[in-house]
């Protein structure tokens, strides 16, 4: 009987135990929502009976169209954005020699995983409302240019997990075979680094579709996103509609992140 | 060429009636705007007005005192009012743009926080008081020893919201107090009551529209909106005002000093001082709004429910709370704190 001689981390006393409590904590409570959000009731914990009653009056509620909207139209422009600035920030910090000073533009680019978002938040407001005096354009502006900054790390990471496991040897291999930078960049680099961007624009995409706090502080008049908006409406009484767009909510996020592992996914 | 000055002149002209028109910015909490009033507000204004939302006053609040916000109308609470005074962030409203400023009910026209209502409008109030199933209790239950000094049939079946203000308000008042009081006496007094009480209570939680319709709640500190939806669903249920004393809140209207679209927020004003208008707002949020005469054009549930208009004889215990002083809220806290080891 071979015995293993390595530190195995399943083997220890409780493991299965402890991995099932957290994934029950983890997921009951989004499969509680889910369920109730089919609640033929108006009741977010009395089970009435099956029906699409909430889903519909969620689709017939304008206001919900109208975030929801706002919403993707504001997580498009800053995902779109913040990738083509991440893939930039990405190439300069991987596709050269290790450089003095590497380590700090790393933190800098990660500094709003790392920063309280409350902070950033308050900075946000107080900064933005002497812009708005100022200026007097109050427009969506200030949310896309809060939510580009935020998600340049989650565009960054999975592009320079890519560029990392690219061999430099196939630039330098194009540019023998007489390609230009610029040719060598569109026909080796970016191909290969496709599936990366891919990835980090939609990591990004979900960062700002899911953003409260930054949103909360920046937004001006008429400008309440969808999480915005879902959490005024906590204040009086939670009803299956919050529940149902909830639910969409989810889905669409599950669909991105699926596509994001399969654009991922190492291919052996 | 009097072609073309026929089209400037036209396009000028539609321009300036689109101005007159124009739209209106206003901030309130969330799910508390009836569609249907700025519809209505529509077709009779051809005011178009954006709803944005906030959850707490403190947070709009600070987004107001930041500046640069873009809203012309903002709903804070009672003891809010005069800090949006004080701080300058409000207009003093002009009563002769609101022609129907009279529909003000007595009552609610010289509140402490603003008298003779020269900044605000009131939107809608309600009250916290004590639902109760009266399967489970049959005696007294406009009292606060509900949960002060829980009767054996409720014992562990009660809640308590776990709001400080409106709790220990409660209790101050049960104890012979003022809320905000600093009397020291009172306030062990308190204190010791509501230790000693705890163990009695099932939970100090939110959510009873729920707990209550499905009867796992018997009774709960609660605000009367709620239990006016929870009576809807379980007819048992009936709302206790507290005779002992018990707290008034109201939202309400102002003008903010940095509005841009300071002709169409009168209007609103108005719009919303007239009762038919003001039914509507109640019949969304399902709280009284302080018009009189507004009763008449709300939905046939809420005409005669006692959670929304409160019955003669428990009116006059109803008080609005006052911002208490850093001492009294330093007690508060202490007090509340030891509750809720």
């Amino acid at each position: 009987m071979a015995r293993k001689t390595y530190f195995d981390v399943t083997r220890l006393p409780g493991f299965s135990t402890i991995a099932v409590i957290v994934f029950v904590m983890l997921y009951a409570p989004i499969l509680m929502l889910v369920i109730y959000s089919f609640n033929a009731g108006s009741s977010v914990a009395i089970w009435d009976g099956f029906s699409w009653r909430w889903y519909v009056t969620a689709w017939q509620n304008e206001q919900v169209k109208e975030v929801t909207l706002r919403s993707l139209m504001l997580a498009a422009s800053a995902a779109t954005i913040s990738t083509a600035l991440a893939t930039m920030a990405a190439l300069a910090t991987t596709r050269k020699r290790a450089f003095r000073g590497q380590t700090a533009i790393y933190v800098a680019i990660n500094q709003p995983l790392m920063v309280p978002e409350i902070v950033t938040a308050v900075a946000l407001l107080i900064l933005f409302a002497a812009v708005k005096v100022a200026t007097g354009y109050q427009g969506m502006g200030y949310l896309i240019l809060a939510h580009t900054a935020f998600c340049i790390p989650f565009a960054y990471l999975p592009i320079r997990a890519r560029l990392e496991g690219m061999d430099m040897a196939l630039e330098a291999a194009a540019a023998d075979l007489y390609a230009s930078p610029w040719q060598g960049f569109r026909h080796v680099t970016l191909p290969l680094l496709m599936p990366g961007i891919a990835a980090g624009m939609m990591l990004a995409f979900v960062t700002s579709l899911d953003d409260v706090v930054i949103s909360l502080f920046v937004k001006s008049a008429g400008q309440d996103t969808l999480p915005t908006y879902l959490l005024a409406q906590l204040r009086r009484q939670v009803s299956p509609e919050i529940n149902a767009i909830s639910s969409v909510l989810l889905l669409l996020t599950l669909v991105l992140l699926t596509t994001f592992f399969l654009l991922t996914r190492k291919k052996d | 060429m009097k072609h073309s000055l026929t089209a400037i002149a036209v396009l000028l002209a539609s321009t300036s009636f689109a101005m007159a028109e124009g739209e209106l910015q206003l901030f309130n909490w969330g799910d508390y705007t009836s569609p249907e009033l700025l519809k209505k507000f529509k077709d009779e204004t051809g005011i178009t007005v954006t709803v944005t939302d906030y959850d707490s006053n403190d947070a709009s609040l600070a987004k107001i005192e930041a500046g640069g916000h873009g809203f012309d109308l903002v709903v804070p609470s009672a003891n809010y009012v005069q800090i949006f005074v004080e701080k300058g962030l409000v207009s003093e409203l002009d009563l002769s743009r609101l022609p129907d400023h009279g529909n003000i009910a007595p009552e609610w026209m010289d509140v402490p926080y603003d008298p003779g209502r020269k900044y605000s409008v009131p939107w809608q109030w309600g009250s916290t008081g004590i639902g109760v199933n009266t399967k489970v209790y049959s005696g007294d239950i406009n009292t606060s020893a509900l949960f002060m000094d829980p009767p054996p049939e409720l014992e562990g079946k009660i809640n308590v919201t776990p709001e400080m203000n409106d709790v220990l308000s409660l209790a101050i008042m049960y104890e012979g107090g003022e809320p905000c009081t600093e009397d020291t006496e009172v306030l062990r007094k308190v204190r010791d009551t509501l230790v000693a009480a705890k163990p009695k209570w099932q939970s100090m939680d939110y959510g009873m529209t729920e707990k209550m319709s499905a009867n796992d709640v018997s009774a709960s500190v609660y605000w009367n909106g709620a239990m006016f939806r929870v009576r809807l669903q379980n007819p048992d249920v009936k709302f206790g005002y507290p005779q002992e004393g018990y707290p008034l809140w109201m939202d309400q209207v102002m003008l903010l000093n940095d509005a841009r679209n300071v002709d169409q927020a009168y209007t609103f004003l108005n719009f919303i001082l007239q009762p038919e208008n003001a039914a509507l707002i109640s019949a969304y949020a399902r709280y009284a709004n302080g018009i009189a005469g507004s009763e008449a054009f709300m939905p046939e549930d809420m005409k005669d429910a006692p959670e929304i208009k409160i019955p003669e004889e428990y009116r006059a215990a109803g008080r609005f709370l006052p911002t208490c002083s850093p001492k009294a809220q330093e007690y508060y806290t202490a007090i509340w704190t030891e509750l809720q080891k």
